[in-house]
């Protein structure tokens, strides 16, 4: 099916497009830089929203496709397609985009550079997402990565050049996996395409399998934050300003998982049967461990980080899995992990600003200081550790069915890691937000009016896909059923 | 028997009484929070509306016709299918109808009780969150739904017990609930995916009626007990029960609402509406009993030397909730919903009554109280007498008759010892009970009357419309404490759908149980209430087994340090160690072996362009010569 | 010992003056003039390939002009470098030029 519209290219070249027009502005004109990155992340966001909603859910299947032959000795596609399984993490991205742009509205350091880099990246993201070429998508996905660099070390705190390094030179790292893994996939199938539905459909041999699908989880794995490579995620997080927080742990790790799931379990299925449970071990220590090292910490972003470890680490076990279930499950806990971690930062964010600590110990009292930041805090704390009737309740619900099924003792154990996250988020809450009011921050500002609508539209996606489940996971379910057909 | 679909006139009405609260809940909360009289207008309408329904439910409708169900689905994701809807039997109606009461009642007299507070409308909007999620609990027609709303009331006792933030104690004890009933949970969620996985469908009807046909007998011990742990949790029992009298930082009304009619009482709840699923398994039910006889028993000791009037009254609520699980693990159905029923009633009573006092006074100590000229407020100190004697067990207040039939049941077990535990736990109870009641009545030395500064603002507190918004839900939680118990056969009849089972009557239980309760009183007299008497217990001559019960048979203690030595002290710290020394160590490792291995390369670069070159010249002559000497 | 062998070692030896001189001159100019002994032997094969065995004599005639044309450039643009090299550093010692050096 073809669209008569390009829908997906325009969500994609929206932000090029904006991203062009910011390069020819004059170096001073900071409003004009904020309105053309703010237009272009909304042109993308109802792109999206039009996407979401024309989707046809009974058809299932690829959809809006949009496929060109750009190389042809090479077998290069410009092939570009949504199904149940992208749909969402596009709508991830385009919400975090929008809000994480609104966020940095204050922004006075450096604005030109810093939104072209952040709508580079952000290319790159959807690019990622909607590509259904192996070529583009590696091309992308080194796209999305290089900005990190620059917009860590230049607008970055705390030991900003460390982390920058490390992320930067981590998840090249995995990359240097992954083309290997492109490449060898790409002649051992001798088909001589790029094309990923082709080469699912290709049939690889079971031990071209098992040497692809291990290049490709643990190239995909490092940004996932797969346990024990994950060290780079809170260095990263922390080092991090707020947007840049908000799209790299929202949408950026998003990729990672994506990876495995799309490139890695679409073309290596018999690999991923082979490898799953050494991926269900790793993913259920992540789990744990991110949750015990996240009660140990004194600083809140990487407080966050470490959850964001430890939720990872639920995606990864429901797509170790191989159920319908756990796999939509881990889906639906990317996007309702995304939105919440991209709420939690962008509070912390206005906070760090307004009293220039993130240190819990120095904290305290907030919730008299600033009552809508902490209610923003709590709300998306309270999604992380699942409470129901919030987005991520349902994908942990899912993940742990599954999981339990598939894996009884992990699954157990990785249950064992809620009340850990439970103590550890509520922890910080109290020593954060609780508490006397303290005087030291009584003249910080809460959240002003205008910037409350980026936080208002995270926390209202959080509540009404934790309201209405259905809304998401009967999309997901389309998608992830033929892939989990491959496992029978 | 089958279910059948409700009418739409019950439809309605259900659905009403089920989501105006959590309408009620995000009014308030987002729209209305700062005009505090519509906030409070919105949430008492609503609350009072859900109870007209919820009234009308239980006694509008024939009380023998099928269970009434509506289901509509939720979310579906392969195996779990979870539905939203609602079950009308005569158990989640006569619960519907109590939690709807206290709730409503609750609300009212926060009315006065909260005035001047200026958190007052998110008070509101939690209570109606509370409201909701225990509502939607109790008409749960499957077990997935039952366990969203159970986690959901959970986070609402989180957000009320910690309400007074501000206070470290207050977000500590929040916490605590919250962190001890997650421990419970994972035992529930744990038994529900077992479930889950080997029948399918959680409809708790079908559960229920074919559990025991369609699994092996291990697998329904097994599961049950698992969802039992969550009841344990919930429920405050041995050995998670030391979160309950933390607890009691929250505002006093919401102590009422949590320890009456939701947070704990959803435990019992559990059992109860699960009660056929554990009637299949003689083990499960053998340690439901235990459980409930340990728990009961601690607690009353640790209510006996309780000083803070709302400890006790908390103690006395883990102890209750004991008697209603040995009711049910007796294997007496009615016993336990009879127990839950009354209790309900004047435990509310309790704390509303103590509410007032505290209040009042500024303080939770009784003695405070009762030296501040306790029984010169008439309404709270009948009522909580009436309520007292509810609790002890003595004729004619409710609590005789219920307590009465959990002994009935007990008695009917081939050991005899529960029944002597029970008698013991009742004879405590009355002990416990009558030593603060004397304390009050009959205090020894009296100050002036003073109307001294306490916590929220006076004028609306001591204002009229404070007073008797306050008084009237004690006047009628009063009336319900002392008539209920004679509801009791029409409670029977109405459970088990007009067919009540044969209940085998022991002559010789009221007088025995009578006696004891009279000895409990009669102690208490001795200690507390005659004139010469010191006002202290037996207990305080006793200073290690005093002190032993004081701190709680030191399960907190137990509690602290396996989280600091254990949580913290080891995985914590190790895990964090590991990751930064061995994970990220090893990583920088690698990164500084790099540059030492370029900064070592560095020195072949002599800068001069000869040397680079005569390598590569000479490099291609040995290219050469092997190729020269291999062909 | 056909004539063709003989130029070609001609060449060679040529070759591999030049080499020995760019290798172990230090100066610019010497390093220059080694580099057109270099390219002149390479001129001198061509001619021989095409006189023994070229069956179109004009291929590498064409080639040799080319060689000297490229020559001329190059010796052009060295010449100027080091001109610039010697504005800079009053030396034509290529050690004096070791900023590359790790």
């Amino acid at each position: 099916m073809t669209a008569a519209f390009p829908y997906l290219s325009l969500i994609m070249l929206a932000p090029a497009l904006g991203l062009l027009i910011i390069l020819f502005l004059p170096h001073d004109s900071k409003r004009a830089v904020r309105w053309v990155s703010l237009i272009s992340a909304a042109v993308s966001l109802l792109a999206t929203l039009y996407v979401w909603q024309a989707y046809d859910r009974m058809a299932g299947g690829l959809q809006f496709v949009e496929r060109t032959l750009w190389v042809k000795s090479l077998g290069i596609y410009y092939y570009l397609g949504v199904d149940g399984i992208n749909l969402p993490l596009v709508l991830l991205t385009s919400i975090v985009l929008f809000t994480g742009v609104w966020t940095m509205w204050d922004l006075k350091h450096r604005v030109k550079e810093f939104f072209a880099l952040m709508l580079l990246m952000v290319v790159g993201v959807y690019g990622v997402f909607l590509a259904l070429d192996l070529f583009f998508l590696f091309v992308f996905y080194d796209v999305s990565l290089f900005p990190m660099y620059p917009l860590i070390a230049i607008w970055g705190s705390t030991r900003k050049e460390y982390g920058a390094l490390k992320l930067t030179l981590y998840l090249l790292a995995g990359s240097a996996l992954i083309l290997p893994g492109i490449l060898y996939i790409y002649f051992k199938s001798g088909l001589f395409t790029f094309d990923l539905v082709m080469l699912a459909k290709a049939g690889l041999a079971p031990d071209v399998q098992y040497l692809g699908f291990f290049l490709f989880l643990f190239g995909f794995g490092v940004l996932a934050g797969l346990w024990p490579f994950h060290t780079w995620s809170p260095v990263g997080h922390v080092a991090a300003p707020t947007a840049v927080s908000m799209i790299h742990a929202g949408v950026l790790m998003k990729l990672g998982a994506y990876g495995v799931l799309r490139v890695g379990m679409y073309l290596c299925p018999q690999g991923l049967i082979d490898w799953a449970p050494l991926f269900a071990i790793l993913a259920t220590v992540g789990i744990v461990y991110g949750a015990f090292v996240g009660l140990a910490q004194t600083d809140l972003k990487y407080v966050i980080g470490y959850s964001s470890v430890s939720h990872m680490g639920l995606v990864s076990l429901g797509l170790a899995t191989m159920t319908l279930g756990g796999v939509s499950g881990a889906v639906f806990q990317m996007f309702a992990h995304g939105i919440m971690t991209a709420l939690l930062f962008s509070s912390v964010g206005h906070v760090y600003d307004s009293t220039h600590t993130k240190m819990i110990p120095e904290l305290g009292g907030m919730a008299k200081v600033q009552p809508r930041a902490s209610f923003f805090f709590i709300l998306a704390a309270l999604a992380g550790i699942g409470v129901p009737c919030l987005a991520s309740f349902w994908a942990e619900l899912l993940v742990f069915i599954n999981g339990f099924k598939v894996y009884p003792v992990l699954g157990t154990l990785a249950l064992s890691g809620l009340v850990v996250s439970a103590l550890f988020m509520l922890r910080v809450v109290q020593k954060t937000f609780y508490g006397p009011k303290n005087e030291k921050y009584a003249g910080c500002v809460d959240i002003r009016s205008s910037m409350i609508w980026p936080r208002a539209i995270l926390a209202g996606t959080i509540l009404l896909f934790g309201l209405l489940p259905r809304l998401m996971l009967d999309t997901i379910t389309v998608g992830v059923a033929p892939l989990v057909e491959l496992f029978k | 028997m089958n279910p059948v679909a409700p009418s739409d006139f019950v439809l309605w009405l259900t659905l009403a009484a089920m989501w105006l609260p959590f309408i009620s809940f995000l009014t308030i909360f987002f729209i209305t929070r700062t005009q505090l009289a519509l906030s409070l207008a919105v949430s008492v309408s609503c609350a009072a509306v859900s109870l007209l329904a919820a009234w009308y439910l239980l006694l509008g409708l024939p009380a023998a016709q099928p269970p009434v169900e509506f289901k509509m689905l939720w979310m579906a994701g392969a195996e779990a299918r979870i539905s939203y809807g609602f079950l009308l039997d005569p158990l989640s109606r006569l619960m519907l109808c109590i939690v709807a009461s206290i709730s409503f009642l609750v609300q009212v007299y926060s009315l006065g009780y909260m005035a001047g507070d200026d958190g007052m409308a998110k008070y509101y909007s939690f209570l109606s969150l509370f409201a909701w999620s225990m509502i939607s609990l109790v008409v749960a027609p499957g077990l997935l739904q039952l366990y969203v709303f159970w986690e959901l009331v959970g986070l609402s006792s989180y957000l009320l017990i910690g309400f007074w933030h501000h206070k470290f104690s207050a977000s500590e004890a929040g916490k605590k609930a919250f962190v001890m009933t997650r421990l419970g949970d994972l035992g529930f969620f744990l038994g529900i995916i077992v479930l889950l996985l080997h029948l399918g469908d959680l409809s708790i009807l079908k559960l229920n009626a074919q559990a025991a046909a369609k699994l092996s007998a291990g697998l329904v011990t097994a599961s049950a007990v698992l969802i039992f742990m969550g009841v344990v949790g919930k429920s405050a029992q041995f050995p998670l029960l030391t979160w309950l009298p933390d607890a009691m930082e929250g505002p006093t009304p919401v102590s009422a609402l949590l320890h009456s009619a939701t947070m704990v009482a959803a435990g019992v709840y559990l059992v109860s509406r699960l009660f056929p699923f554990y009637a299949a398994s003689p083990d499960a039910l053998m340690v439901v009993l235990a459980i409930g006889t340990v728990t009961m028993l601690l607690s009353s000791t640790m209510a006996m030397v309780a000083r803070d009037i709302k400890q006790v009254w908390a103690f006395s609520t883990v102890s209750q909730l004991g008697f209603m699980l040995m009711g049910l693990g007796a294997g007496s159905y009615f016993a336990g919903v009879f127990h839950l029923t009354t209790h309900a009633a004047f435990k509310a009573l309790l704390f509303l009554c103590s509410g007032v006092f505290i209040h009042h006074f500024g303080s939770n100590d009784m003695y405070d109280i009762a030296r501040g000229g306790g029984r010169r407020l008439k309404v709270p100190m009948i009522t909580i007498t009436i309520a007292g004697a509810a609790l002890a067990g003595v004729f004619p207040a409710a609590g005789f008759f219920s307590k009465e039939s959990i002994m009935g049941a007990l008695a009917g077990l081939p050991q005899p010892g529960w029944l002597a535990a029970g008698l013991a736990g009742a004879a405590m109870t009355a002990y416990y009970t009558s030593r603060l009641l004397f304390v009050l009545w009959f205090p020894r030395q009296i100050a002036a009357p003073h109307h001294e500064e306490h916590g929220h603002g006076e004028a609306a507190a001591h204002s009229a419309f404070g007073y008797w918004a306050m008084g009237v839900p004690l006047l009628i939680l009063a009336g319900f404490a002392l008539v209920l118990g004679f509801f009791g056969d029409g409670i029977l009849n109405f459970l088990h759908w007009g067919r009540p089972p044969e209940f085998f009557h022991h002559v010789w239980l009221a007088p025995v149980s009578l006696i004891l309760v009279a000895c409990g009183i009669g102690l208490a007299w001795l200690e507390f209430g005659r004139k010469k008497a010191a006002q202290a217990g037996f207990l305080s001559r006793l200073p290690a087994v005093e002190a032993l019960f004081a701190n709680r048979w030191y399960m907190d203690a137990f509690y602290r340090c396996m989280l600091d030595y254990v949580v913290y002290g080891v995985f914590s710290r190790l895990f964090t160690l590991n990751d930064r020394r061995v994970v990220d160590g090893g990583v920088d490792g690698v990164c500084r072996g790099t540059v030492g291995g370029g900064w070592l390369l560095s020195f072949l670069q002599s800068g001069l362009l000869q040397y680079n070159l005569f390598t590569m010249v000479l490099i291609i002559a040995l290219v050469g010569l092997y190729f020269l000497v291999m062909h | 010992m056909n004539s063709l062998t003989v130029y070609l070692f001609v060449a060679l030896l040529l070759f591999c003056i030049g080499m020995f001189g760019l290798l172990q001159r230090r100066s610019l100019i010497g390093m220059i003039i080694s580099i057109e002994l270099m390219l002149n032997a390479a001129g001198i094969n061509f001619m021989a390939f095409n006189r023994f065995l070229g069956p179109d004599p004009a291929v590498g005639q064409i080639m040799v002009l080319f060689i000297m044309g490229i020559a001329a450039a190059e010796a052009a643009i060295a010449l100027s470098l080091t001109l610039a090299l010697f504005r800079k550093l009053r030396s034509i010692n290529i050690e004096h030029a070791r900023d590359l050096r790790g």
